[in-house]
């Protein structure tokens, strides 16, 4: 089969446990052409930050993005400058990667105001900095988020602060935590959903925040996997539906993938997208050569 | 119609909140000074003093101001790739330099740190594209910032006056692929910039996409690459060359080809009434002629 088919989909490095090398080896073992990174790749690595750079240039893995900026928005006074400290150390990572997009998932801090308007402004200022830098702000609904927890509030916001670089973060497992209607993906533009990051899990009910963050934190598993499947493959054809050709990750937490090889937990990943690539997405794969030759 | 006319209607002047009102200065970065130099004397441009402390000199003609900063200690000198000259910074007046600055900073700039030596000026700065900046002036009505960093290059004119009437007309940047929109909102929220409609366009290479600024002194056109392009050239962000409105193009161009500047001349692109592009020197320095009335004498 041409390798041509895995090119929308991709793997995130918190998946597997081990060097960055060898999670960049194992992605590209298993067909992977792009490669959702963290910041911790890069702070842990060995040779530093311009020794995980490296890596990843010398893999040839396009960065999926870079994550991920927590408790940003909606601070005031010296949490602000501090979280402004963060954010440009985020965003100069980033781009030192080559990633275009950076994740920042909405504030789970009690000391975020609920004023939609400041939270606008404060993402709008993040855009800003990412300009120069060429970097596009996917902005989160965390399930478990204090003020915003769904993509509908997410992308309230997003169209409020109004930037061009400033879009959405789609992640299926906060949209059925938190059981948000999949019609109201249709109120979205396409082009402004900047990353769409897929996985399933185990359990029908996630009630509290403490049950979405204990299963999201370990026990997620990779799209085709869980009891959502039927549901994330809904939510697929509908992005698909509204024209979004954007990429897809596997953002999957998982405690058992951290203690299985990683070639192992590779060929689970790529199980998962071709069963979204076939039988999901049924997208065409290219003709055989013989069918273009001329006789 | 009458002035009270125009009251009846709750128009909106176009915003300014930096006070800006032009371009003070615009500083290339260069390893090679000298050589700068004498592509900057072609154009009209005369040394008239030199920084105090740093390898730095100022050129001149009428109200334009090139700051060329060979200073090898300054990261953007370093950068410079092959001894090829890059526009490093662009300074622009405004009402209030600390005030324009924190305001900036707020809306999401990234600062330059100060590196001014004792009783040198502070500047601030905010980065630009690239490896650029931009410089916030305040005091250019009550005294010249150069008479504090610069010490005048003796026996020389200070005012030369301006081959053929040139000023500043504006800016052009080149941008990454599909990045108009990103900088279109940059400069509108940062400057208060105005988009300037497609179908608006001056001297004669209409492409991209055109601002004003909120002074209405200078333009500010961003360049996207040409799909066939490779990725080297898509990514790269840069201030390219700098705009120089006349009131006679026809006129500054036998003037400036008679100094041995060479011009741009094809088919598609050919020295007119609308403008002209001097050809690239250095690898990388070139400048647009473009048609602009003389301003008005204030009574």
């Amino acid at each position: 089969m041409n390798a041509q088919w895995i090119a929308g989909f991709g793997m995130d490095t918190i998946t597997m446990t081990g060097s960055l090398e060898a999670k960049l080896q194992a992605m590209k073992g298993a067909g992977f052409s792009q490669v959702m990174l963290m910041a911790r790749d890069l702070v842990s690595h060995p040779g530093g930050v311009s020794g995980a750079v490296a890596a990843v240039k010398a893999s040839g893995l396009r960065p999926t993005g870079f994550q991920v900026l927590r408790d940003f928005e909606g601070l005031s006074g010296h949490l602000h400058d501090y979280k402004m400290d963060m954010a440009k150390s985020m965003l100069e990572m980033c781009a030192a990667t080559g990633s275009k997009v950076l994740l920042v998932c909405s504030s789970t801090s009690r000391h975020a105001t609920d004023d939609i308007n400041a939270l606008a402004r404060d993402l709008k200022k993040l855009a800003m900095l990412a300009i120069p830098l060429g970097i596009q702000i996917a902005y989160e609904g965390l399930s478990w988020g204090r003020n915003i927890n769904e993509f509908t509030t997410a992308w309230d916001v997003v169209c409020l602060a109004d930037c061009p670089n400033l879009g959405i973060g789609l992640d299926s497992f906060h949209i059925f935590a938190s059981k948000t209607p999949l019609d109201s993906i249709d109120e979205l533009d396409p082009k402004k959903i900047f990353l769409t990051q897929l996985s399933d899990f185990m359990w029908n009910e996630t009630p509290t925040f403490e049950d979405r963050m204990t299963t999201a934190r370990t026990f997620r598993v990779f799209p085709g996997e869980g009891v959502h499947s039927a549901q994330l493959a809904d939510l697929v054809l509908r992005l698909d539906r509204i024209g979004y050709r954007g990429d897809y990750s596997f953002e999957v937490f998982n405690d058992d993938y951290q203690q299985l090889p990683l070639a192992t937990v590779a060929a689970r990943a790529r199980r998962s997208a071709l069963w979204l690539h076939d039988d999901v997405l049924h997208r065409a794969a290219p003709l055989p050569d013989w069918t273009r030759t001329a006789s | 119609m009458t002035l009270q006319a125009a009251h009846r209607e709750a128009v909106p002047e176009m915003p300014n909140r930096l006070g800006m009102d032009g371009i003070e200065f615009i500083e290339y970065a260069t390893s090679r000074p000298q050589a700068l130099g004498q592509v900057l004397e072609s154009m009209g441009f005369r040394p008239v003093a030199r920084h105090r402390s740093r390898e730095v000199t100022l050129y001149r003609q009428g109200t334009m101001n090139l700051v060329v900063n060979a200073n090898p200690d300054d990261a953007r000198v370093s950068a410079t790739v092959d001894g090829q000259p890059v526009i490093s910074a662009v300074a622009f007046r405004v009402r209030d330099a600390l005030k324009a600055h924190t305001r900036c900073i707020d809306l999401g700039a990234w600062t330059v740190d100060s590196h001014a030596q004792a009783m040198e000026l502070h500047i601030p700065a905010i980065h630009g594209p690239g490896g650029s900046r931009f410089y916030f002036v305040d005091r250019w009505q009550e005294f010249s910032i150069y008479d504090i960093d610069f010490k005048p290059i003796p026996t020389v004119d200070q005012h030369p006056p301006a081959l053929t009437e040139m000023r500043f007309f504006g800016v052009v940047q080149y941008i990454g692929a599909s990045r108009s929109a990103d900088w279109l909102a940059y400069y509108e929220h940062m400057f208060d910039f105005t988009s300037i409609p497609d179908e608006k366009r001056f001297g004669i290479l209409p492409k991209g996409k055109l601002m004003k600024s909120p002074c209405g002194q200078f333009l500010w056109q961003l360049i996207e690459p040409d799909p066939w392009m490779d990725e080297a050239d898509e990514s790269t962000e840069c201030l390219q060359r700098v705009g120089l409105g006349v009131p006679d193009v026809s006129r500054s161009v036998a003037e400036l080809k008679a100094r041995g500047v060479e011009f741009v001349e094809s088919v598609a692109l050919h020295p007119e009434d609308r403008g002209a592009l001097t050809r690239t020197t250095l690898g990388s320095v070139s400048f647009e002629l473009v048609h602009k009335a003389a301003p008005t004498v204030q009574a």
